[in-house]
């Protein structure tokens, strides 16, 4: 009882890291309409760049977070501005390859400065001390990842419900059209929005880096799995990626212990066709998915 | 074929100059080059057919390399059996992988076919790292060494360069095939506008899945061949992201769709990929990678049709004006008049008949208990103001929408009744039907617009053909027969409507608002095609706002209103009748 526990918790606090990246692409497609197959080289980005403000000026990965998310959000504007932007009434599989150039770009980029090394930061703090609670063992950075991405998903949604610009972000997933007829700059909104949903990223990877090493195609390890919880939690819905975060979270953790380390991706690969069979909106979705 | 036309000897002398070259360099770097050459064009080629032809985005293309190249390595470990059989176990598993991942995805619309494809690619690679017993996991596999034709293992590498270009050509030639025949046309329709084709009878989740199973088989054969040729395998390479990528990316930049793209593509961008990797090695890893990624963005935002989309009509018109080109083809005219049907004995009665239709949406009761009948050779009128539920009707009527209870049936030929259930089976029936807000193919011309319809008649291009010129004729279409249907005015838009549902040959025709929008002479001119088609013994269904047409053309009329059939008769009765008036207008005109 005491292992399941433990399981349980330890894919929960997954959940959290996965949740953290997850909303950010549900984000992207919920308003842009593009599947950002580039999410995670901006993950990497923001690795490496977390990586490099702790090695050379010493900040706390923590602290870094926030130059990640500047950093991070103006690369998805750009990208956004300058590549998604021409090409918005193209085809959509158009789109997809542009957002596929530009991962191919980045991977390689980082191959090309950084080598195929894994750099990992050690540090000796709170981010990655353990927690003892009764029988269970904790890593407290995990804890803080998760609590941060409650907050996060917290904060989006009062944002997104409570603000003008997260009306006009929303009327703009919805219509495209009539809500530039509201007066929104439609293509402005485009831009925040790919920026939001990749800062997310440099949110992510200020709290990823204590705990995992970087690599050039440490992005494509964390957004597979991305991919799989936003079709499961339904494309473009917030709440539905967090649940679906822990709940591949959950599966991750039960399923490497109770079936097969080395199968559960074939597990979560069965969650991801039988989803597509039983329910293609996803668990929250509104039917947007099938559009 | 005649070798006399220059698209035919461009075509011979170009494929040639992939066995010239090598032979008269007698280079083996060279040699090795073309037969990647050779190999990565007939990968792309492949791709094509799902990726180009049917509008599907597949990111894991290696999925099916991989297990080629496993299945013929495998079976060459274990049993001793020949690659050449082993291509084949690979081709057959790869198509069952196929249809495994896309039948769930193409019941859908939007992007999860590429997800999918993504996703399947990693899960398979993992789990043939992970089965070391099976597959030697990330170590690899190295075929044991056997010469022989049988092995595909030889000395000579003129050998492995025919048998590079034989799968070149033999990927062409299906791809060739394909888009010129019926499944061709049908994948475009449903790559263009779904609704449209579900209409013109095409199963549209079929038609998809034939193109990624011959996508999958043929991709499979190719890593078979690959993987003899290399001499070793593993998962990080034989599944890899990265040669899917690269596949789907020489098409793209050859042009999707096209059937000579892939292998521009490929003969564009891979020498110098490979030049660069062994010229550029010294920048460091990834430098050749780093050019495909910025190459890909760079193409998809300056030639998104790629080079032969984009610059593959102005060659094809210098071809022609090389010796022996075609002439410009004189059509014989076809004659206009659709033949008077003779008298049916049948005639006058029921043909499709719907009762009790109850639909909701929510908590609206859209359709209340609506029951007509349309009797043979008759034009039965649809009319009710705006939001009564006409067009709802009709799209149970065509089966785009099922009622939540009620029966729909169809009198066939031979007497017997059916009740469809979706929009394919209702055109088989016989049913046609044009969409109130026009749903042309945009991209092609009004001549396959037309043609797509005749397709349910016929397998032959040719005799589809000669159907849409009489079917054009008829709806005043021949002399826009080239034009893109994207550049119709709204009157031609709604006669390619009608001209597509006419060219299925349907036995009842139902039009919902062929005649909004249209000026006073376009309309007069509808209504007498509508005629005509009614002459030629097709039975009519329409919903008509314009009070002129109804009353000209209908022999009954039925009023809808709020979801219900408020009054059914002869159409100077109907509209006389003050609840009708009540329903326009308000009840203080009823009395007017």
């Amino acid at each position: 009882m005491d292992i399941f526990i433990q399981l349980v918790v330890n894919g929960l606090l997954l959940g959290g890291t996965l949740a953290i990246i997850s909303v950010g692409l549900t984000l992207i497609f919920g308003i842009v309409r593009v599947v950002n197959f580039a999410h995670g080289e901006f993950l990497m980005v923001g690795m490496y760049a977390v990586y490099l403000l702790y090695k050379y000026s010493g900040m706390h990965p923590y602290v870094a977070v926030l130059p990640a998310i500047v950093i991070l959000f103006i690369g998805g504007a750009l990208m956004q501005r300058f590549i998604i932007q021409p090409l918005l009434s193209a085809d959509p599989h158009i789109q997809i390859f542009a957002t596929v150039g530009v991962s191919t770009a980045l991977l390689n980029l980082a191959l090309l400065v950084f080598g195929a090394d894994v750099f990992s930061v050690k540090l000796n703090d709170v981010s990655s001390s353990t927690l003892k609670l009764g029988s269970l063992t904790v890593v407290s950075g995990q804890l803080i990842t998760f609590c941060v991405s409650i907050v996060l998903m917290l904060l989006l949604n009062w944002f997104l419900h409570s603000t003008y610009l997260g009306r006009a972000v929303r009327a703009t997933a919805q219509h495209r059209y009539a809500a530039q007829l509201m007066g929104v700059n439609v293509e402005r909104i485009y831009i925040f929005a790919f920026g939001l949903g990749c800062a997310c990223l440099g949110l992510a990877s200020g709290l990823l880096l204590p705990q995992y090493p970087v690599f050039p195609t440490v992005g494509s390890f964390f957004v597979l799995t991305a991919f799989v919880i936003v079709v499961l939690g339904g494309l473009g819905s917030l709440s539905g990626a967090f649940l679906g975060s822990m709940i591949i979270g959950l599966v991750d953790s039960l399923a490497g212990y109770y079936i097969a380390p080395d199968l559960k991706e074939v597990v979560y690969f069965l969650i991801f066709i039988g989803i597509l069979i039983v329910r293609p909106t996803g668990l929250l979705g509104l039917g947007r998915g099938s559009e | 074929m005649n070798i006399l036309n220059p698209r035919v000897y461009v075509t011979l002398i170009a494929m040639a100059l992939l066995l010239v070259v090598p032979v008269a360099s007698d280079s083996p770097f060279i040699y090795h080059i073309f037969v990647l050459l050779c190999l990565f064009a007939a990968l792309s080629t492949a791709w094509n057919i799902v990726g180009g032809f049917a509008g599907q985005l597949s990111l894991g293309h290696a999925v099916f390399y991989g297990i080629g190249s496993y299945a013929a390595v495998l079976l060459m470990m274990r049993f001793g059996i020949s690659p050449w059989i082993g291509m084949i176990v690979g081709a057959l598993i790869s198509i069952l992988v196929s249809v495994i991942i896309s039948y769930p995805c193409f019941r859908l619309r939007g992007p999860f076919f590429a997800l999918a494809t993504i996703a399947v690619l990693e899960v398979i690679r993992l789990v043939a790292i992970n089965q070391t017993g099976l597959t030697g996991g990330a170590a690899g596999l190295a075929p044991p060494l056997k010469r022989g034709l049988e092995w595909m293992m030889v000395r000579e590498k003129w050998v492995y360069l025919l048998i590079a270009f034989g799968f070149l050509v033999l990927t062409l030639l299906v791809s060739q095939i394909i888009k010129n025949s019926r499944l061709g046309y049908y994948l475009v329709a449903v790559r263009e506008r779904e609704d449209a084709a579900l209409a013109v009878g095409v199963n549209s989740v079929k038609v998809k899945i034939i193109a990624v199973m011959v996508s999958a088989a043929l991709t499979s054969a190719v890593g078979s061949f690959h993987a003899m040729y290399l001499g070793f395998i593993d998962p990080g390479s034989a599944f890899s992201l990265e040669l899917s990528i690269q596949v789907a990316m020489f098409a793209l930049i050859g042009g999707l769709g096209t059937v000579f793209g892939p292998l521009v593509g490929t003969v564009l961008v891979l020498p110098i990929a490979e030049l660069a990797r062994g010229w550029l090695s010294d920048f460091g890893n990834g430098f050749h990678g780093l050019v495909y990624g910025v190459v890909l963005v760079v193409v998809v935002l300056t030639i998104p049709k790629g080079i032969v989309g984009r610059f593959g009509p102005a060659f094809g018109r210098w071809v022609d004006s090389l010796p022996g080109g075609r002439r410009q083809e004189t059509v014989a005219a076809v004659s206009a008049a659709l033949p008077k049907a003779p008298a049916s004995p049948t005639q006058g009665k029921p043909i499709l008949v719907a009762n009790d239709l109850n639909l909701y949406f929510g908590g609206l009761h859209a359709t209340n208990n609506v029951s007509l009948s349309l009797q043979e050779g008759e034009i039965l009128g649809v009319i009710g103001p705006n939001g009564a539920g006409k067009t709802t009707v009709f799209n149970q009527l065509s089966g785009f929408l099922r009622p939540n209870s009620g029966e729909i049936k169809v009198r066939l030929v031979d007497g017997s009744w059916v009740s469809p259930t979706n929009p394919v089976e209702f055109a088989k029936a016989g049913i046609g039907r044009t969409f109130q807000i026009a749903q042309p193919f945009a991209d092609l011309t009004v001549m396959e617009n037309i043609m797509l319809g005749a397709f349910m008649n016929t397998r032959s291009p040719a005799e589809a053909s000669k159907i849409a010129r009489q079917v054009a004729q008829l709806t005043d279409l021949t002399s826009m027969l080239e034009t893109r249907a994207k550049n119709l005015t709204v009157g031609g838009m709604k006669r390619l409507e009608m001209a597509r549902a006419l060219a299925t040959k349907p036995r009842v025709l139902l039009l919902d608002e062929v005649l909004a929008g249209l000026n006073p002479a376009d309309v007069s001119k509808a209504i007498e095609i509508i005629r005509r088609v009614r002459d030629s013994g097709v039975s009519v269904l329409m919903i008509e706002h314009i009070m002129q047409a109804v009353m000209e053309l209908s022999d009954r009329v039925v009023v809808i209103n709020s979801g219900s059939v408020l009054k059914e008769g002869a159409p100077r009765e109907v509209v006389s009748d003050p609840r009708v008036i009540e329903a326009y207008l308000g009840k203080e005109y009823s009395h007017a």
